[in-house]
């Protein structure tokens, strides 16, 4: 389930710049109010894009955030 | 009646800084190499004189949300707006510059999407949706200065499981080639994107392609084997990188039974580069 939500946040760092620069400033209260697993919340909070796409973020949203993309 | 009067498919990056930032001056080079084959090949498109342009390529969660992920879609409408993202990601800086607005072919669009409907194919119709480099960089590389004739985008579902299976892909083709041959128009085709890259679509296998399955491939597009390519699982699409294939199998079901020869072929190591010409007059 929380797949989703994953790709969600993905989408919305993508898209939403001001998501983006709370996300940047503070993830985890960025994401405070998203359903995800302990594991996925850790993964974003340390940017671990590898780890993003292991637990099933999509990989074009993942190379394709403003300031946060690249590989 | 009707005819497909140009048909071509072919990597859809045609950016030499994304390759030379990502790969290094051998990328650059090869898809300089591909630019230069793209743009005669714009010379043979536009000498043809269609009346229309479809242009099948695929949506890389930049137009469509999770609100909706069409498995085909027809973009409808009078005219259609270049994407414009306030911080683009690399692929889409080749879109810096070209014009905003491209005319669509609304007749054709609604024969596609009116007759699919009739027999079978439940296409996804878009009156809003915008082009980025998936369509614009092909039809710019292939145009250059040159009037771009009016467009009729198709959005098939690569990225986002399940896909589409290779097999509706070619059906969509076939149906594409009735509706060209029912009605009066010369329509030009063009399938964008691949070949191989990203396998599994795996962060950790970025800058793996197989140029074995792309070798394959090509050689049974040259000998119009389109069995074998229609046969193709989502699993081997998956694993090899080839996500991008079916925008090229609606081409194929489209042009079937025509061959095609080989304009460009390079085996860059982060992806395979390829542009393909079918023989269709």
């Amino acid at each position: 389930m929380s797949r989703y939500e994953t790709n969600v946040v993905l989408y919305r760092l993508k898209k939403d710049a001001a998501f983006r620069e709370r996300f940047r400033t503070d993830p985890m209260n960025a994401l405070a109010d998203v359903d995800l697993s302990d594991e996925e919340r850790e993964a974003f909070a340390r940017w671990d894009a590898r780890r993003l796409n292991e637990l099933g973020g999509m990989l074009h949203l993942l190379i394709s955030i403003p300031g946060l993309g690249g590989h | 009646m009707g005819r497909i009067v140009y048909a071509a498919a072919m990597s859809h990056v045609l950016y030499p800084d994304y390759y030379g930032d990502n790969v290094g001056p051998h990328g650059r080079r090869m898809v300089e190499a591909l630019i230069a084959v793209v743009r005669e090949m714009g010379a043979t498109l536009a000498a043809a004189a269609p009346d229309a342009l479809v242009v099948i390529a695929d949506d890389h969660l930049n137009v469509f949300s999770f609100d909706a992920v069409p498995a085909f879609c027809v973009r409808v409408g009078r005219s259609v707006n270049r994407m414009v993202q306030a911080d683009a990601i690399e692929f889409d800086r080749a879109l810096d510059g070209l014009p905003e607005r491209y005319p669509v072919h609304e007749d054709l669009a609604n024969s596609i999407l009116e007759k699919g409907m009739q027999s079978g194919f439940d296409f996804a119709a878009s009156w809003s949706a915008p082009l980025d480099h998936a369509f614009l960089s092909p039809v710019s590389t292939l145009y250059g200065n040159r009037p771009v004739p009016p467009l009729v985008p198709v959005w098939v579902n690569c990225f986002v499981a399940p896909q589409p299976t290779a097999q509706r892909c070619y059906a969509v083709g076939r149906h594409l080639a009735r509706v060209v041959t029912e009605g009066p128009w010369n329509v030009a085709v063009i399938a964008t994107g691949g070949l191989s890259h990203f396998p599994e679509l795996s962060l950790a296998r970025i800058g793996q392609s197989d140029p074995v399955f792309d070798r394959r491939l090509v050689k049974w597009m040259e000998a119009a084997d389109h069995d074998a390519l229609a046969a193709l699982t989502a699993k081997e699409l998956h694993e090899t990188g080839s996500h991008e294939l079916l925008n090229w199998l609606v081409l194929l079901g489209a042009v079937s039974p025509a061959r095609a020869t080989v304009r460009f072929f390079g085996e860059m190591g982060r992806v395979d580069l390829a542009a393909l010409e079918w023989s269709v007059t």
